[in-house]
Parts: C-alpha cells; sequence; structure tokens
C-alpha cells in the first residue's frame, strides 16, 4: 500500500537523477524556442512535486541574474533569441539544482546508507550540508571581533588577514575536533559495524508519475 | 557492582607532564556523581578514561585498571565502549548534524544498530525526558535546548552509565535545575550518572557522591556542605560604594526585532558613568542583545540609545575603530578575539602606550606566560588575556559577556579580583553579564534584572542577592529534597510490606543511612 500513497516526498535518488537530467537536457537543447516552454513546464512540474520552496528561492537569482544577461547579450548581438538560449541555460542550472535543495541531507544520506554505500561518504556529505550556515555564523562573528579589536581595517593587511585568519581557523579545528570526537562517541565508526536505518527510503508510484512526466515532457520536446 | 571503577590508575600525556598518579575512583548505579576540583586538574581527562576517549583518540600512558560494570575496557575499541558508557561533550552548538530533533537523537540509535521500532521509542521518551519535540528546527534551539538535544541523544542510546561534562556552561538557573532534577530521575531508575561541572553551588543538592580532584589524585569528598561553602563562597567586593550620578547611556525605549520575534522591548534606563552594572536575569532575556546595542553591534530597531562618551560619536551610529578605543567589548569566547604571536604583543595591540601595556601585564598577572602563544594557554588563561587585551585600549566603558565561565572558583577568585582591581584603577565604567552568583554581587553596583526582553527590576547589589535567592535552583533543591523524601516513604512502605526481620533491619539501616 505505501508504493500506492501519493503524499510522500520524492524517493532522494530519483531526485538528484531528475536534476542531473535536467541540468544537463536544458543545456544541450537550450538553443531552441521550445526548450524555455519545457523549462517553464519543469518549474510548474516542481512545484506540483512538493519543491515550492526551492523553487521560489531560485526564482529572486533567476529574474536578476537572467535579466542580465538577457541585456548583456541582447545589446552585444542584437538578437533577442541569443539572449533567449542564455537565460535557458541560466534557468537549466538553476532547475537542475532545485531537486537537491528540496530534499533535506538526512534522508539523502540514508537513501545511501541503505545503499551501503560507505558510512565515510554519507556522513560527510551530512557534515558538508550543514556546515555552511555554521560557516557563515563563524565569519560573521570573527568578523565583529575584529572590530571590537580595532583590526577590521583593509589598510594594515597583516592584521587584517591575522585577526580574520587566525580566530578563524582555531574556531574550525575547535568544531571540527569536537564534532569527531561527538561522533564517534556516539557509535559512529568507520570500521565495519552494523547500524540500521531510522526511517527507511522507498520509492513509490508518485516517484514513477514524476519521472514519467519529466521524460514525457523532454520527448515532446524534442518530437514536436 | 561497581558502574565505574578505576583501581590505581596513572596517566601521563607525555613523560613531563603527569595528570594521574596511583588515582582511585569509582560511582554506583542509582547515584549521582560529581568530579569537581581546579581547572587542568584532569577532570577532562578522567572523562575521557572513562569514555575510552584515551586511549583510543587521545594518545598517553595509562596504566592501571578501567572497569566498566565489572568489565575491564582495556583494549576495548572507542566504538564499543560507547555501547556501555554515554558521553556529554561540552559545546553542544557544535555538535549538532542534523536539521531535525528527532534526526540528530535518532542518529546514535542508528549506529547502535536499533531497529527502527526501538528508535522511534526511544525518541519519544528522551524527548519527554527532556522536554523537545522531534520535529523542531535545530538551528532554531536556544543554547539550553540544544545542551538538552544532545544529552537526549546520548541518553536515547540507552547507556546505563552517563558522562556529562559541564553540561550547566550555557544554561540559565531554571535550565539548570531542569536539567539536573532529569539526571537524578536518571538516577532513581538505576542510572549511573558522572557530571564534571564548576557551578558547585547549582549541582551539589543533587549529587549523592562528590570527588575532588587535585595533586594528582582523585579523593571522596566527606562532607559535600562544607565541601561547597569552601568552594561557593560569594566573593567580597573591595570597591568602595559608588556614589556617582553623571549619566554615560541614555536608553530610551529601545527594542529589538528579528523578523516577527521581539527581542528586547521598550527598554529605558541609565548607566552612570564610573558604575559597576550587572545584567542578570534567565536565558533568552535579552541581556546579550542589549549588551550588542551598547556596543554597536546592532542598532536598535526602535527607540534611542544616547551616549555621552564622547561628541564625535553622536552622528553616526556605527561603531568604528574610534568608538571601540572607548568601548571595550570581552567576548565569551575569547578564541574570537586573539589573533597575535604572544600574549605581549596582544595586549601591546591597542594598547595606549607601551607602558600601560606593560603594568596591564602585571595587574592580570601574566609576566610568566607573556611570550607564549595566546592560543597554547588554557582557556582560563585565554580568557584572562583576552580581558587584558581589551582593557589595554583604557576603555571608557567595558563589557563583559559572561567572563565567568568555565572557571574554577580560585580562577574566578582572581579574575573578579582583578575586574574591581582594573576598576579602581581607571575609573571605567563596567557592564557584565553574569549567572555566576559567587561572582555577581563583587561586580554590582547598580543591577538590571531583564525578564522576557524587558526590566523587570533596576536595584542595587541587593537586587541581585534577592535574584539569586530567589531563583528556580533553590525551588529545584527543594523539589529535589522532596523527592527524595517520596522516594524514602516509598521505599519504607514497600520494605514495611515485605515479612520478615530483614526488611525491618532494612528500614533501619535506611533511615540511618539517610
Amino acid at each position: 500500500m505505501s508504493f500506492l500513497r501519493l503524499k510522500k516526498e520524492i524517493y532522494p535518488l530519483v531526485a538528484i537523477a531528475a536534476g542531473l537530467f535536467i541540468l544537463l537536457f536544458g543545456l544541450i537543447m537550450a538553443k531552441t524556442v521550445e526548450s524555455s516552454f519545457f523549462l517553464l513546464a519543469v518549474f510548474v512540474w516542481f512545484w506540483i512535486f512538493g519543491w515550492k520552496r526551492a523553487c521560489l528561492h531560485i526564482l529572486p537569482v533567476f529574474f536578476v541574474v537572467g535579466t542580465v544577461f538577457f541585456l548583456i547579450f541582447y545589446f552585444a548581438t542584437g538578437k533577442a533569441l541569443s539572449a533567449l538560449y542564455i537565460v535557458n541555460r541560466l534557468a537549466a542550472i538553476l532547475l537542475g539544482i532545485v531537486p537537491g535543495m528540496g530534499t533535506r541531507p538526512v534522508r539523502m544520506t540514508r537513501n545511501l546508507s541503505q545503499l551501503r554505500v560507505p558510512r565515510s561518504i554519507t556522513l560527510g556529505m551530512l557534515i558538508a550540508m550543514s556546515f555552511p550556515p555554521l560557516l557563515a555564523g563563524e565569519i560573521r562573528r570573527v568578523q565583529e571581533a575584529m572590530k571590537t579589536r580595532g583590526a577590521g581595517s583593509f589598510l594594515s593587511p597583516q592584521i587584517f588577514y591575522r585577526a580574520f585568519l587566525i580566530p578563524f581557523v582555531t574556531r574550525l579545528v575547535a568544531i571540527s575536533d569536537t564534532l569527531a570526537l561527538s561522533v564517534e562517541t556516539r557509535g559512529f565508526s568507520l570500521s565495519k559495524t552494523p547500524y540500521t536505518v531510522y526511517e527507511k527510503e522507498s520509492i513509490a508510484l508518485i516517484d514513477i508519475i514524476f519521472l514519467f512526466g519529466l521524460m514525457a515532457g523532454a520527448i515532446l520536446m524534442v518530437v514536436l | 557492582m561497581k558502574a565505574v571503577e578505576l583501581k590505581a590508575v596513572s596517566f601521563s600525556y607525555d613523560e613531563n607532564i603527569e595528570v594521574f598518579d596511583n588515582a582511585d575512583f569509582y560511582a554506583e548505579f542509582g547515584e549521582v556523581t560529581l568530579v569537581a576540583g581546579q581547572s587542568g586538574e584532569g577532570k577532562s581527562t578522567l572523562l575521557s578514561i572513562i569514555s575510552g576517549i584515551i586511549p583510543n583518540v587521545t594518545e598517553g600512558k595509562l596504566q592501571g585498571q578501567v572497569l566498566i560494570d565489572g568489565a575491564s575496557i582495556r583494549g576495548m575499541r572507542l566504538g564499543d565502549i560507547c555501547r556501555r558508557v554515554g558521553v556529554v561533550l561540552q559545546n553542544a552548538d557544535e555538535q549538532i548534524v542534523h536539521k531535525l530533533v528527532g534526526d540528530e537523537i535518532a542518529f546514535g540509535c542508528e549506529n547502535l544498530a536499533f531497529p527502527p521500532e526501538k528508535i522511534k521509542r526511544q525518541i519519544d521518551i528522551v524527548c519527554r525526558l527532556l522536554k523537545l519535540d522531534p520535529i523542531w528546527k535545530t538551528r532554531t534551539l536556544s543554547g539550553g535546548q540544544k545542551q538538552r538535544l544532545i544529552t537526549a541523544s546520548t541518553l536515547a542510546m540507552g547507556q546505563r552509565v552517563i558522562i556529562l561534562d559541564e553540561p550547566l556552561a550555557n544554561l540559565d538557573s531554571e535550565g539548570a535545575a531542569e536539567l539536573m532534577n532529569t539526571l537524578r530521575t536518571l538516577a532513581y531508575s538505576g542510572y549511573a550518572v558522572i557530571v564534571v561541572e564548576h557551578r558547585l553551588d547549582v549541582v551539589l543538592p543533587y549529587m549523592d557522591r562528590v570527588w575532588h580532584i587535585g595533586e594528582k589524585k582523585i579523593s571522596l569528598v566527606q562532607d559535600k556542605y562544607l565541601y561547597l561553602q569552601q568552594q561557593s563562597t560569594v566573593i567580597n567586593d573591595f570597591c568602595p560604594p559608588f556614589s556617582g550620578d553623571e549619566t554615560l547611556l541614555d536608553l530610551d525605549g529601545v527594542g529589538f526585532k528579528i523578523k516577527d520575534t521581539e527581542i528586547l522591548k521598550d527598554v529605558s534606563c541609565k548607566i552612570l558613568k564610573g558604575a559597576r552594572t550587572v545584567l542578570i536575569g534567565e536565558n533568552g532575556g535579552g541581556k546579550t542583545t542589549l549588551l550588542r546595542l551598547i556596543a554597536r553591534l546592532n542598532k536598535p530597531t526602535s527607540g534611542n540609545i544616547t551616549q555621552y562618551i564622547d561628541s564625535r560619536f553622536k552622528k553616526n551610529y556605527k561603531g568604528n575603530k574610534a568608538w571601540y578605543n572607548k568601548v571595550g567589548v570581552v567576548y565569551q569566547n575569547p578564541d574570537y578575539q586573539l589573533f597575535m604571536q604572544t600574549v605581549k604583543d596582544e595586549i601591546a595591540f591597542g594598547a595606549e602606550s607601551p607602558e600601560y601595556a606593560k603594568r596591564i601585564i602585571e595587574l592580570f598577572g601574566l609576566t610568566a606566560i607573556a611570550e607564549r602563544h595566546p592560543h597554547s594557554l588554557s582557556q582560563g588563561q585565554k580568557r584572562r588575556v583576552s580581558i587584558a587585551a581589551v582593557a589595554a585600549c583604557k576603555p571608557e566603558l567595558l563589557l563583559l559577556d559572561e567572563p565567568t565561565v568555565g572557571q574554577d572558583y580560585e580562577g574566578l577568585c582572581e579574575l573578579v579580583h582583578i575586574l574591581n582591581a582594573l576598576h579602581k584603577e581607571s575609573g571605567n565604567t563596567m557592564i557584565t553579564i553574569t549567572h555566576d552568583m559567587r561572582a555577581a554581587e563583587a561586580l554590582a553596583d547598580k543591577a538590571i534584572l531583564l525578564k522576557d526582553g524587558t526590566i523587570k527590576a533596576e536595584g542595587g547589589k541587593a537586587l541581585v542577592r534577592r535574584y539569586f535567592s530567589l531563583r528556580p535552583i533553590l525551588k529545584g533543591r527543594r523539589r529535589c529534597a522532596n523527592r527524595r523524601m517520596q522516594h524514602r516513604k516509598s521505599y519504607i512502605n514497600s520494605a514495611r510490606m515485605a515479612k520478615g526481620y530483614k526488611a525491618k533491619r532494612k528500614i533501619i539501616k535506611y533511615k540511618i543511612s539517610k
């Protein structure tokens, strides 16, 4: 019965495959007007299948960068179509990353763990994906601390570099040490010890419908 | 059988630094055991030995016997030891890898190959116990909630021996009382709980057994309340009573919002020139935000902060180099503010003059380590260096965010005396955030109590005294005593139900022991 349920997030590997497909297919077919319609349809398709938030995230980037590219190429070549093809490429790249953005990292790692991908890779992926916000916070704090010590001026680059890099690297080392120790003391091991997956991922009918829709769109575009 | 037992254990990181020499230690199931002592005496080393981090991760020369639940752990891998001993490390924020609370808790259980149904059960149990929700996002949790989450993710793994390294470091008194009550409940359920902690005044009422580490030995404390008295007496203030009335900062209806969350609401008060003000209150009350607004690291979203430090700072709100020469900000974590090659250079950087830098080195007692790299120092020493480096700029206003965290009693007394000596000498205005009842009074001429982003009360030392005497931790102590009483009653009742002489003897024995 779980195969037939419709309210389910897309199977992580299917999501990644879809992202790669859109990226490659979109780039290859970018030099056609039809690909604009195809990419628009993909956007709607992704929206319907639960990646609404990720779709909204790429919209501002698409509009700002897309407009800039469009204008540059329009004025450089004098052809609106050439400018459109560039915008198509940008759209393909952005749509290619939507499935990755819309899939929770833990679902991806659990999916890979289920398929017996080495745990060093899955945990590495998980940490790498959860690191950027932590890193951004650390950079902000170090910059503030530099300011409070009067070392935030570009006019003395040596002090600037010291006041930024030394605390930043020290913090990164401290964080990675603590993190490594924490995962080890919570039973994580790189050796072949048994482990389980809390929430297993399984392919459902909805994944097939999702993939089928994408393929059908691509075939229609090529045929028409 | 003892939960943890160390027999004649000697340990040294290298040939020169011997931490333990023939030390003995034990912890029992059904008890909460405290390990206390000064910084650098080996509390964390003991924790590492019991949890197998030494010698599996950190190398060193380890001799003697380490027994967990009666079995020696010599030669065992960390992965096997962690199935018997759960470890809750410091800095919870740095240990979270998942986006949801439930996933984070499940992580340890997955590693121990628990079946999914059991993992779900464990998540439910520990979430209920530690007041967490599995669907909460980990990045939006407060410091206290993160600490509870890391504790929960260890508890879920189901080991019967739990070690916690300074679990109260980021918790206010209410959070601390809650966590300590939880640990007591675990002990009643048969767990062996070992806590390494500096805040003796908070933890001691919950402890069954107290060990002191010092001079390479681990000794059992016989009278824990005498020990508490020795370690947590309120520090004396030797500064003369404050008598000024000149305003340095005038806060008028100050508010601060992040998106829709109001962190500060309509805060109005005056900071007097030359006064030492302490900001007290529970976590999330807005203390750090207020300090950041005063330091011009953030701008108020409503209201005004008028400063009378220097007229040239009136036009531009942004903090610049000249501003931070007048306003010194000391971070809770010194790692952010230390970047020079030696302690001497660190303090000389930005110092008013080389002579003043030298004076500050002497005042802070840093002469012996003046040539060392700041990042090679202990955490307590680093903190002192970071305060000294900021103080060397001779700021008119010194802002200190939790300067006493992680200090042992001796270090704490020394730090408070140094700060007061500096204040006496320079006549600076000091604003300090602290949760430490031992230090708060000694650092206060004025006190501001913040709760839910507003000022609840203003006053002097009496307010500090009143606040700390009414804290939930004291209620926690009473609650703890009540629970012990209930526990005793139920024990006696069950014993009464049992027939015969043995039961009566048990009752008498139990009464005597309590």
